[in-house]
């Protein structure tokens, strides 16, 4: 085998990311590493590619034990990783991007920008696009930042390309040329771990698969041998998550009203209306305004043009403590930059809004504090031993609670959810869609962000799709599948009128 | 729903975590021990008074300086504010005549001088680093061309009665070490029990966080320099009343770097969102007791500031180890 790690585990503190897990690739072998999210792939490839170290295992690569790998030694061997987020430097040109720590050198020390730009076209032409190598990557899209990545894999001799979902935010077309590239590779003999959700581009583009759930090895084998549903019910196993929910009566009166909201340059004339009791989906790609429209319906962020109705009442977007006050409340995205007060106890997390717009007395009495916990806490079903001890002390399901209960507290009328089961596992998203579900049972209104598509499914009544900053389309229950979002998503629509426009 | 019940015993656990909140305090019984070791008088009465006394005019600044540290900020403009209210305090003094008016002074002016550092960081959107840096060095080019470069000494009609709010005992507790004890009491209280403490807290562990749960993030930053400021006025007002002359060109100085010796000893993250009051309050007292711990050692006075950084790197260093675990 090109490619062994054997019973790779890793402890990050007390959480378990990998247990025992294994992985074969062969030589010039397409290899579909699957999994849900959490469920470890990420972490697997990070040490292959050298960024974290195993707790335990081993890693073989060409029939050698590699001891001790680095990031440095794993590009020397020939690894190369196309990051799922994107790793350029915004602030350099497209050239000086792709040579990265890899500069090419004349004279010994000066920079040989001439052959830097002229390997950078090479390399774009292969992948038939047009990027000028000397434009700022900060002035390029989503999607041509990706092609920048994978095009800085291609640049060089590699034996081993690790791709962590590259098509995400491509449109189909660029999509078949990278999967052209891929079968051109795999001719050539270099060996590609693949990792992606979508299932028709696992199926057509590589040869063997592995399976990981929950930080543990599940399967692995041949896709010839397998077809989507099994690969699926690998990936999901005999979950709790797969119970369905039961949903409640809408109420038939409108809640909230947002008219042209705007603000340039993320997103542009937005309108939607939300009912009481109701659960809509805002999806779309990277890109697409989506995190900034989350905040701008929270107050913390300028709008240019539109405007919000709540309750029959024009709202107030001048600050976040207003917009609490009329009853939105929010659960940030990247929960440990935005959402959570890592030095504060959990009693103090959760009772930190009360206090900023209900709480008239100066002082903050002991007695109360616990009080307002013990009563929010019966309501999310937060399992924790104090409430005194720190918030990260708490799994991320739990912390994610945490601060649902904050707006609970406030009897807020609407949640802004954006994102809000990142980095947890598969068994609190669950524990999330069963609150979600409580919320709108208690005639609460839900705004969820989020790009998962079985999560939108779960949950949600209507699904908006973004599209560069517009909403692109509007989905009711029946249309919802992950092709139709995925269409809108990637604006296919829209460029087929561009091409009948053409024509 | 259910309530998981963890149950803990008195286990090493424990005792870690316990040892993670209060190192200070470990800290601070180990150096009472060199101490006592170096000099057999070290837990007398009048040794002990006189350490406190000692300790309060910078103290009282270290306080202030444990609220911005704790809400992600730094000052380092303390040492010259200082200054700049003591001269003016004795010209107001020596003018009006009434210690009333220039206690009332000092607050005022240390309050708003605190107050402009605030506004220039978070209106002005420049690092609390620099803006500090660049009126520590204007607040003290001021009063030194205000003085002439001289000293501005309190009226020999003054001398008596001023001198005696420094000097002075009631029931044979230094006054000194009475005014700083209660206005530690008075900080503490405020930063444990009231939502200003708690949102200053949650601003400097998460910024973005806070603001997100409505807390006015530039408010409470520009109160905790505003607050700095005051009680550097009053620590200029106490200042003044002790030496009865203000030399402007050395006057406080290096107060900034004895105040977050202070804070980076008694435990507070110099990253912002932890500390506690108690802890800089016991961290000036162990900064004055190395003092006097060298002196009986026979060390040159002149490497107390080499001592000093050393101390405020360990400090810092075992704050980051702890965190780590």
């Amino acid at each position: 085998m090109f490619l062994q790690m054997k019973n790779i585990s890793k402890n990050f503190g007390p959480v378990k990311a990998l247990k025992d897990v294994s992985l074969e690739v062969g030589r010039g072998e397409i290899h579909g590493l699957m999994g849900e999210n959490g469920a470890g792939k990420s972490t697997l490839m990070n040490i292959l590619a050298g960024a974290f170290q195993p707790t335990t295992g081993e890693i073989y690569f060409n029939n050698e034990r590699i001891h001790q790998m680095t990031t440095i030694k794993a590009t020397e061997m020939g690894i190369r990783f196309i990051h799922q987020e994107l790793n350029v430097v915004n602030d350099l040109k497209v050239y000086e991007n792709l040579f990265l720590r890899e500069e090419i050198l004349k004279n010994f020390c000066f920079l040989d920008h001439k052959s830097m730009i002229k390997k950078s076209i090479e390399v774009f032409q292969r992948l038939k696009i047009d990027i000028n190598p000397n434009e700022l990557v900060s002035e390029l899209d989503t999607s041509r930042k990706q092609l920048v990545e994978i095009a800085k894999a291609l640049l060089f001799e590699s034996k081993l390309i690790i791709m962590d979902e590259p098509t995400t935010a491509l449109t189909n077309n660029e999509i078949e040329n990278l999967f052209e590239i891929m079968r051109t590779l795999k001719k050539q003999g270099v060996s590609i771990i693949y990792i992606s959700h979508k299932m028709p581009e696992l199926f057509s583009i590589c040869d063997r698969f592995t399976v990981l759930r929950d930080g543990k090895f599940i399967n692995s084998g041949a896709f010839k041998d397998i077809n989507e549903e099994e690969a699926t019910e690998m990936l999901v196993g005999k979950s709790v998550s797969s119970i369905p929910l039961q949903r409640n009566e809408i109420m038939e009166d409108t809640i909230m009203t947002v008219e042209g909201l705007t603000c340039e340059p993320f997103f542009k004339d937005i309108s939607f209306s939300l009912k009481k009791g109701e659960v809509i989906a805002i999806t779309g790609l990277h890109g697409d305004g989506r995190g900034e429209l989350a905040e701008t319906l929270f107050g913390a962020r300028k709008t240019t043009k539109g405007r919000i109705t709540l309750n029959g009442r024009l709202l107030d977007l001048s600050s976040i403590r207003e917009v609490m006050k009329a009853g939105i409340g929010m659960v940030p995205r990247n929960r440990k930059e935005r959402s959570i007060i890592s030095d504060m106890s959990i009693k103090d997390n959760l009772s930190m809004a009360y206090l900023t717009t209900e709480h008239k007395k100066l002082m903050v009495n002991k007695k109360e504090e616990l009080e307002r916990f013990r009563r929010n806490q019966e309501l999310t079903g937060i399992k924790v031993g104090d409430p005194n001890d720190l918030i990260t002390s708490l799994s991320g399901g739990n912390q994610q609670k945490v601060i649902i209960a904050r707006w609970l507290e406030l009897g807020s009328d609407i949640y802004i959810l954006d994102n809000p089961t990142q980095g947890i596992d598969v068994g609190a998203k669950y524990e999330i869609y069963k609150l979600i579900n409580a919320l709108t049972k208690l005639k609460k209104s839900v705004i969820l962000f989020s790009a998962e598509f079985p999560e939108i499914y779960k949950v949600a009544d209507r699904c908006l799709v973004m599209y560069k900053g517009k909403i692109n389309a509007e989905l009711k229950k029946k249309e919802m599948t992950e092709m139709m979002v995925m269409y809108y998503a990637t604006g296919s629509n829209m460029e087929g009128l561009k091409c009948e426009s053409k024509t | 729903m259910r309530i998981e019940n963890i149950t803990k015993p008195i286990n090493n656990k424990n005792f870690k975590k316990i040892y993670k909140e209060y190192s200070y305090v470990f800290s601070f019984i180990i150096l009472v021990i060199i101490a006592i070791a170096v000099n057999k008088q070290f837990l007398t009465y009048s040794n002990l008074s006189t350490l406190i006394m000692q300790s309060s005019i910078k103290g009282i600044i270290a306080l202030g300086m444990t609220l911005v540290i704790i809400s992600g900020e730094i000052d380092l403009s303390v040492g010259s504010t200082c200054a700049l209210v003591a001269g003016l305090g004795v010209v107001v003094l020596n003018s009006t005549e009434s210690i009333f008016i220039m206690l009332v002074f000092c607050i005022v002016f240390g309050t708003i001088l605190g107050t402009i550092n605030g506004l220039f960081i978070r209106k002005g959107k420049i690092a609390s680093f620099i803006v500090t840096l660049a009126t520590m060095s204007a607040y003290r080019s001021i009063i030194v061309q205000l003085g002439q470069g001289g000293p501005f000494n309190v009226s020999s009609e003054m001398y008596p009665t001023f001198r005696m709010i420094a000097s002075g005992k009631i029931l044979g507790i230094p006054n000194l070490a009475i005014i700083f004890i209660v206005i530690s009491v008075g900080i503490a209280f405020l930063m444990q029990e009231t939502k200003f403490g708690k949102y200053v807290y949650a601003v400097g562990s998460n910024e973005n966080a806070s603001k997100l749960t409505g807390i006015h993030v530039d408010r409470i930053k520009i109160l905790c320099f505003s607050i700095t400021g005051l009680l550097t006025g009053v620590s200029a007002f106490l200042l003044s009343s002790r030496l009865t002359s203000i030399t402007a060109p050395n006057a406080a100085m290096s107060f900034e770097l004895d105040a977050i010796a202070a804070v980076a000893i008694g435990g507070t993250a110099m990253s912002g969102g932890r500390g506690k009051i108690f802890g800089t309050f016991l961290g000036i007292i162990m900064l004055q007791m190395i003092e006097g711990i060298l002196i009986a050692a026979k060390i040159p006075p002149f490497l107390n500031g080499l001592v000093k950084g050393v101390i405020i790197i360990l400090a810092v260093l075992l704050q980051r180890k702890r965190t780590e675990k």
